[in-house]
């Protein structure tokens, strides 16, 4: 079976309507609709989001406790940038603390967050992505001198933490893929059990070759430019980046002294920070 | 206008993740999306062991509770323990959607009808194998058009 519909609505249960309600107006920065215009027996405020979702709070005599490891129960509200800006001045003239993520380390460039409990310890992410989180972000790393072509076994994909690149030998030779996520920069890691990469930040996968698997629509990995020296040393440009829409075995440097990256038919990007190592997971 | 957008997911708590998936997935049609499980490398730097689940346009991620949650009688098939979350279907599919839940034998309460001053229709309330509770409807304003959700992946994380 298959809904084939659409989020409606949330329901939340509080103690106090006028003051959960004034909470979600003035501080959340929710629109009234109206009162009691929903079959529950109970005292109801219905409240709108700028999309069809609504927010519909419940009066009752006790709200219950959450477990305790209830910290993992939360719903995210999702803002636009100009929206999360004005937010923040919001809640800090309230007197609420925004300037901390408490779960910093998991969120991707451009991807802003504060934390905030309603008057019965609700958990809500105030959530907006900024435009860094497609930006091209060089790690200032330079050209990377990575070793011998002979060092690296057919097959063996090896992390350059600091240069921000997976260096890939396939059968067709060099690869270095560029470990920013194309979803919004989280930073993959290669899963070698599973044969991908993974970017923890929102679960996208990146077959061997750097070409996304799923529903996202994410573009493959970028590439650096890999070139392969007179003395057989393995060199990654981290500070090119080349889009493409595909895998194909002609994005690969073969593995022999002299051979160089050939970018024709993909897309030069223009790197926005020289040098920004963002946040790795692992 | 309001000052927020949509909301982007939750984060609910289980008892049990396969059972979870399974009811999610095989019942309402959700998607896996993507499981921090025992073996990650995030799980083990604390993140929640969890499933994100994609059903329709919402995103939840649904978690391992690390020690047992209440959850309210059996019986009970319409509530809220604390928050519950409800999705619309277009009024032409409402009964399908009843014989549906009926065929895949999950009980719910309802149909409820709504005032007609408010934007919901009727309303068949049921809950998750844990204890969720979730809500079905029609909306009266199916025919208006409002601004787009932002589709899958702003957010899941938790
Ligand atoms: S940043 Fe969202 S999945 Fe990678």
């Amino acid at each position: 079976m298959a809904l084939d519909g659409a989020f409606s609505h949330l329901t939340i249960e509080v103690s106090d309507l006028d003051k959960s309600e004034a909470f979600y107006l003035d501080v959340i920065g929710l629109d009234l609709l109206g009162r009691d215009m929903v079959a529950e027996n109970r005292p109801t405020s219905l409240l709108a989001l700028n999309t069809r979702q609504r927010v519909l709070l419940v009066e009752v005599p006790e709200v219950p406790p959450y477990p305790a490891s209830g910290g993992s129960i939360h719903h995210a509200w999702l803002l636009t940038m100009e929206q999360f800006a004005k937010a923040r001045d919001r809640l800090e003239a309230l007197g609420y603390e925004t300037g901390i993520d408490p779960r910093q380390s998991f969120r991707a460039v451009g991807e802003f967050n504060m934390d905030i409990h309603d008057p019965d310890g609700n958990r809500f992410q105030i959530q907006a992505f900024g435009e860094e989180g497609t930006e091209i972000l060089a790690s200032g790393a330079g050209t990377v001198a990575c070793g011998k072509f002979g060092e690296f076994a057919p097959g063996s994909v090896t992390r350059f933490a600091e240069g921000r690149f997976f260096l890939v030998r396939n059968r067709d030779g060099f690869l270095a893929l560029s470990a920013w996520c194309t979803h919004k920069n989280g930073i993959t890691a290669w899963q070698k059990e599973s044969w991908h990469y993974y970017c923890p930040f929102h679960g996208a996968k990146f077959d061997g070759n750097g070409v996304y698997k799923g529903d996202m629509g994410c573009q493959p990995l970028r590439l650096n430019p890999v070139s392969i020296a007179d003395d057989g040393t393995v060199l990654v440009d981290t500070g090119r980046f080349f889009a493409r829409d595909g895998y194909s075995p002609s994005q690969a440097v073969p593995a022999r002294p002299g051979a160089a990256f050939q970018c024709g038919g993909l897309h030069p990007l223009a790197v926005s920070f020289e040098k920004h190592v963002g946040k790795a997971p692992g | 206008m309001a000052e927020v957008e949509s909301i982007s997911h939750s984060g609910i708590c289980v008892h049990d993740l396969k059972e979870a998936e399974e009811f999610y997935c095989n019942v309402l049609g959700a998607r896996v999306h993507s499981r921090v499980n025992f073996k990650t490398q995030d799980a083990l730097r604390g993140r929640s062991i969890h499933t994100t689940l994609t059903l329709d346009d919402y995103v939840f991620a649904v978690m391992l509770t690390e020690d047992w949650m209440e959850v309210p009688d059996a019986g009970q098939l319409r509530g809220a323990n604390r928050t519950r979350h409800s999705f619309c279907v277009p009024k032409a599919r409402f009964p399908k959607v009843l014989e549906m839940l009926e065929a895949v034998e999950v009980p719910f309460e309802g149909p409820v009808m709504h005032p007609e001053h408010g934007p919901f229709g009727e309303s068949v309330y049921f809950r998750d194998p844990t204890g969720n509770f979730l809500e079905v409807l029609w909306r009266r304003d199916e025919d208006v058009v409002y601004s787009t959700v932002q589709p899958l992946g702003h957010g899941g994380g938790g």
